[in-house]
């Protein structure tokens, strides 16, 4: 555990590099949460005292901006449509995924790299172009304005995140297990579900949280797709950006409320990306 | 006996005929209207906006009498006309239209929209007081009118309007407003702008805030235009260049950073007293004379926009609604009725005070309301020069607007000259024209 | 069997979902396609690509796109790495736990909503960047309405916003080495520079592939944040190929032109991601 030390040194280089250490990660969640800080603050503001010069860093909050987003413009709501969309799509994108890309780490054929490659191209094309054709499509399908069109759609671009990452994790787990399993007589499944599976636990929450932000964050199919009832916290936010006056106390109280469920859900997933580091460790 | 009995039955046989003809014709009523519509549900997109809100807020009493369900829709301004034009494409569920001033040659070629004429000829959905005179001619047809037929009737209508900073003014020794563009430029300019403060803001941001506010606003007070007679362009003219020069000039007596502001900046500058004088639409009255968004609500005054060597030019924008094509016959009729009802003179009031403005002139020579909204008399008379090409409404508008912002704004960064950037402008715009058809007589030379 | 078994769900799927807008945008790319004017659209063969290829604002949105990339991703990269290589440091596990839940927190925050976050930032005015840059004695800078600044700061969000991304998938990476071989090293060297190039580079390479291939697509992509934060202004000084491609399909409604731009994108990203793949990622083959 003192492998920050090295052999020369000792305790006092140990310590010099402690305090390095602890000063860059107070200053990486700084970068990081900084701008978080402020969109937080600002929502607690009045307009006024928002745009008001110079930006003012103690001032009396108000809680205004938070019930009018929720309850007058129907904030909540498309917050549980995020959620749905978000979750449903991610668990589809893992079910589908995961085997996928066992079998791309672990079963030979061919066409094998041209096929990951498509996989990863789909998520190259320009969703501007692809939201017409889109919107056309669902429309003939009579899909307008329902989860279910979105949870399909963002596969698009979640199935190859998962693919990918899942891919080189299951890459990195040794065969030697795998072979020991089929002496036990396991089957292909069996192997995947029982032994890989856990295994690959860290590359799976990464994708799965990757996964879960970009579906909950995506904007313009959610523009073009959703009209009322299935429209999602991201088209919301940005539908008080009239031009017509600069509601930035409401826009950041909705800009937190989307951002916080997804702290949340990472701090779910982080949790196995510890074990599996911790799992990596102590072979 | 006999003889009376008979007489007197046919006294009130003719007395009953007679009352239930004078009743016919009395009885256009809107819930009478609305009887074979009720439960129909109509869609329609909406801005949030405060004309919106206003009629909004209306609804409850529209609905409560005809069973008539209106659903709306909320968009950014930005997303209106592609939400719009994706619906009418893929023959979406749209039952009305919502029509910027500049989208009605667009929506009229592409037979998106129904003409009114359809509705008024019929006696059991024409409201007999409908009086479409009562409307301002300008405003009619500029929003709700392309080629001699009527579409659409005003409903969020706006004139460019002179807001300014009383106090800041009187500070600087002038007991009133410019009422020249010279005057602004050449006097009030230097004068007002010193100490991080500026006399004027000019909304110059690169979307339809660039062509409507920025642009056309330089053009036309000027004497210039985007187009000759002969639909070519007129922006190499000496008055057009002579306008756009201005507005290089006028640059100077502007905040830093001009051509990043919207709407919401400009008017937050003036809101905030950092602007003293701002030229913007009616609609932010509200905004201005609030106090929950604005400093300056005491100090606050309106005039008429100022004018140039060719007169009094201000900015013109609204929209109209329109019964959409694609609706179904009961939907059309629900639609209309709405449409109708909305804007009415019975109700011209009421969306007033709620915070829209109608364009229904006896609403504004009712008395107390001149006094009671402090726009009205700057925005009647703006109304009444305004040039119903501000900006050229023809179907091919949104391309040549994207023209417009790109270079327009160009010019105001000093990355090309006037000249240049016209000459850009003009080459394009005639491109576009070009491929759809004006110059080989495919179409009517229509704006 | 297994492989049909294992693949054909998701082969199926984005064939199915993938395919058919994909075939539209081909199929509107060869002919004249204006949304506002759909009584003719006529066959004009390859006359959309021409335009687009020989035209001049094309090329100067891909230039600037190209900048783009060139100026944050090399940033993001090295940052990443070495936030990974300081997480992956044994001890400080609660710091490094809060660290790595910080980490999510840009990669979360909506796009669109990092862009309304840079108007207020960076306002000439109101925004507390320049607050802060005159506490330590720099005047205030105009940002948004300049066409230099506008373009730093929409690249210096994307570096914010993508970092902790690329942390996290070298953190994923150094994860897969095995404990004992870094032990090995770290008794043989004192310089962690030599124990990242040679042994955990390796484990590096497929990570580091996937996010040259993710985020050059991602940038050639990339709309929600620069559009809501400057719209491409001020001028055209901001204006990423995504926008332009926005401005012709959204607003100017040619969904025809927009095609062949989204179809040569598509094009050039493949070119890019297999010489990625030929460059890093096949060192990396097992």
């Amino acid at each position: 555990m003192n492998a920050a030390t090295g052999q020369l040194g000792g305790v006092k280089v140990s310590r010099q590099l402690t305090a390095w250490h602890i000063g860059f990660l107070l200053l990486i969640i700084l970068f990081c949460v900084f701008p978080f800080y402020w969109m937080v603050t600002t929502s607690l503001k009045t307009q006024i005292v928002a745009l008001g010069t110079p930006p003012a860093w103690i001032f009396e909050p108000t809680l205004a901006n938070y019930t009018e987003a929720l309850f007058e413009d129907k904030v909540g709501a498309s917050l549980i449509n995020s959620l749905i969309v978000a979750v449903c799509t991610t668990m589809l994108a893992l079910m589908l995924g995961t085997p996928a890309a066992y079998a791309l780490a672990r079963l030979e054929f061919r066409g094998k790299r041209d096929l990951w490659f498509w996989f990863i191209t789909n998520r190259m094309v320009s969703p501007i172009v692809l939201a017409l054709p889109f919107f056309l499509l669902v429309r003939q399908l009579k899909l307008l304005d329902t989860h279910i069109v979105l949870i399909l759609i963002y596969l698009t671009f979640n199935l190859p995140i998962v693919i990918w990452i899942c891919t080189d994790q299951f890459r990195s787990i040794p065969r030697s297990l795998d072979d020991a399993a089929k002496l036990d007589g396991a089957g292909q499944f069996h192997i995947f579900s029982r032994i890989c599976l856990p295994l690959a636990a860290p590359g799976i929450a990464v994708s799965a949280i990757f996964s879960f932000i970009f579906s909950w964050n995506e904007l313009m199919y959610a523009l073009v797709l959703t009209r009322k009832a299935a429209r999602t916290a991201p088209a919301i936010a940005v539908s008080f950006m009239e031009g017509y006056d600069l509601p930035y106390g409401k826009i950041m109280a909705t800009s937190t409320l989307i951002v916080v469920p997804v702290i949340i859900f990472a701090l779910i997933a982080s949790r196995h990306l510890v074990r599996g580091l911790t799992m990596g460790a102590v072979k | 006996m006999r003889i009376m009995s008979y007489l007197g039955a046919a006294a009130s046989a003719i007395a009953l005929t007679a009352t239930m003809a004078t009743n016919e014709v009395k009885a256009w009523s809107l819930e009478e209207a609305a009887k074979p519509y009720a439960g129909t549900e109509v869609e329609v997109v909406f801005l949030l906006r405060p004309g919106y809100e206003a009629a909004k807020q209306m609804l409850p009493e529209f609905e409560e009498k005809t069973g008539i369900k209106i659903n709306i829709i909320d968009h950014p301004y930005e997303n209106s006309l592609g939400e719009q034009v994706r619906d009418f494409v893929a023959q979406g569920d749209l039952d009305i239209a919502l029509i910027d001033l500049v989208w009605i040659g667009n929506f009229a070629e592409n037979e998106w929209i129904v003409p009114i004429e359809t509705f008024t000829s019929n006696p059991d959905l024409a409201d007999p007081e409908l009086d479409i005179d009562d409307f301002f001619p300008l405003v009619l047809n500029a929003f709700g009118g392309w080629n001699g037929t009527v579409y659409g009737l005003p409903f969020d209508n706006y004139s460019g309007l002179l807001f300014y900073n009383r106090c800041m003014l009187e500070e600087a020794g002038f007991d009133g407003p410019p009422a020249t563009w010279e005057e602004l430029k050449d006097t009030y300019g230097p004068a007002l702008t010193k100490d991080g403060k500026h006399a004027y803001a000019l909304q110059s941001k690169r979307n339809e805030t660039q062509s409507a506010d920025s642009f056309a606003r330089m053009l036309w007070p000027f004497g210039g235009s985007f187009l000759d007679a002969n639909f070519k362009s007129n922006l190499l003219s000496e008055e057009s260049q002579t306008g756009l020069k201005f507005r290089q000039d006028l640059m100077q007596y502007m905040p830093e950073g001009i051509v990043s502001y919207d709407h919401a900046e400009t008017v937050n500058g003036l809101a905030q007293g950092d602007v003293a004088m701002i030229t913007e639409w009616s609609a932010f009255y509200s905004t201005l004379t609030s106090p929950e968004t604005s400093t300056v609500t005491d100090c606050l005054e309106i005039a008429p926009e100022p004018a140039g060597p060719a007169g009094r030019k201000p900015a013109l924008g609204g929209f109209s609604l329109a019964v959409a094509s694609q609706a179904d016959e009961d939907e059309q009729a629900a639609g209309w009725l709405f449409i109708q009802w909305v804007t009415s003179k019975a109700n011209a009031k009421k969306y007033l005070e709620l915070g829209g403005v109608p364009a229904r002139q006896s609403v504004y020579q009712e008395p107390g309301i001149a006094e009671q909204f402090s726009f009205v008399d700057a925005l009647v008379e703006s109304w009444q020069d305004g040039v119903p090409e501000f900006r050229p409404r023809f179907a091919e508008w949104p391309q040549i607007t994207e023209i417009v912002q790109e270079w327009g704004t160009k010019i105001m960064l000093g990355e090309v000259t006037t000249e240049e950037g016209a000459e850009e402008i003009g080459s394009r715009m005639e491109a576009v024209l070009d491929e759809a058809g004006y110059y080989n007589g495919d179409k009517p030379l229509a704006q | 069997m297994t492989i049909f078994a294992f693949l054909g769900p998701a082969v199926v799927t984005l064939l199915a979902i993938g395919i058919v807008p994909l075939g539209f945008a081909l199929y509107t790319s060869f002919h004249r396609y204006q949304l506002t004017n759909l009584k003719k659209t006529p066959f004009i063969g390859f006359d959309n690509y021409v335009t687009v290829l020989t035209d001049q604002a094309f090329w100067q949105a891909m230039g600037r796109t190209m900048t783009f990339l060139l100026m944050a991703l090399p940033l993001q990269i090295v940052l990443g790495l070495l936030i990974a290589l300081l997480l992956h440091q044994p001890g400080l596990s609660l710091l490094k736990t809060l660290c790595r839940l910080s980490l999510v927190i840009p990669m979360a925050t909506t796009y669109a909503v990092v862009g309304l976050l840079g108007q207020v930032m960076f306002n000439i005015k109101y925004g507390v960047i320049n607050q802060m840059l005159g506490w330590i004695g720099i005047g205030a800078i105009n940002w948004i309405g300049d066409p230099t600044n506008a373009f730093i700061a929409i690249a210096f969000w994307d570096v914010w916003q993508w970092t902790p991304f690329c942390a996290l998938v070298f953190l994923a990476g150094l994860s897969t080495v095995p404990a004992e071989i870094e032990e090995a090293a770290k008794l043989d060297t004192n310089s962690w520079w030599e124990i990242v190039r040679h042994i955990q580079l390796p484990f590096l390479m497929p990570g580091l592939t996937a996010i040259l291939i993710l985020r050059t697509a991602d940038t050639l992509k990339l709309f929600d944040m620069v559009f809501t934060m400057t719209r491409g202004g001020p001028g055209s000084s901001t204006e990423l190929i995504s926008l332009m491609i926005q401005r012709v399909g959204f607003r100017g409604f040619d969904q025809g032109l927009a095609s062949a731009q989204a179809v040569i994108l598509l094009i050039i990203t493949i070119i890019l991601s297999q010489l990625y793949i030929r460059h890093f990622y096949s060192e990396a083959q097992r």
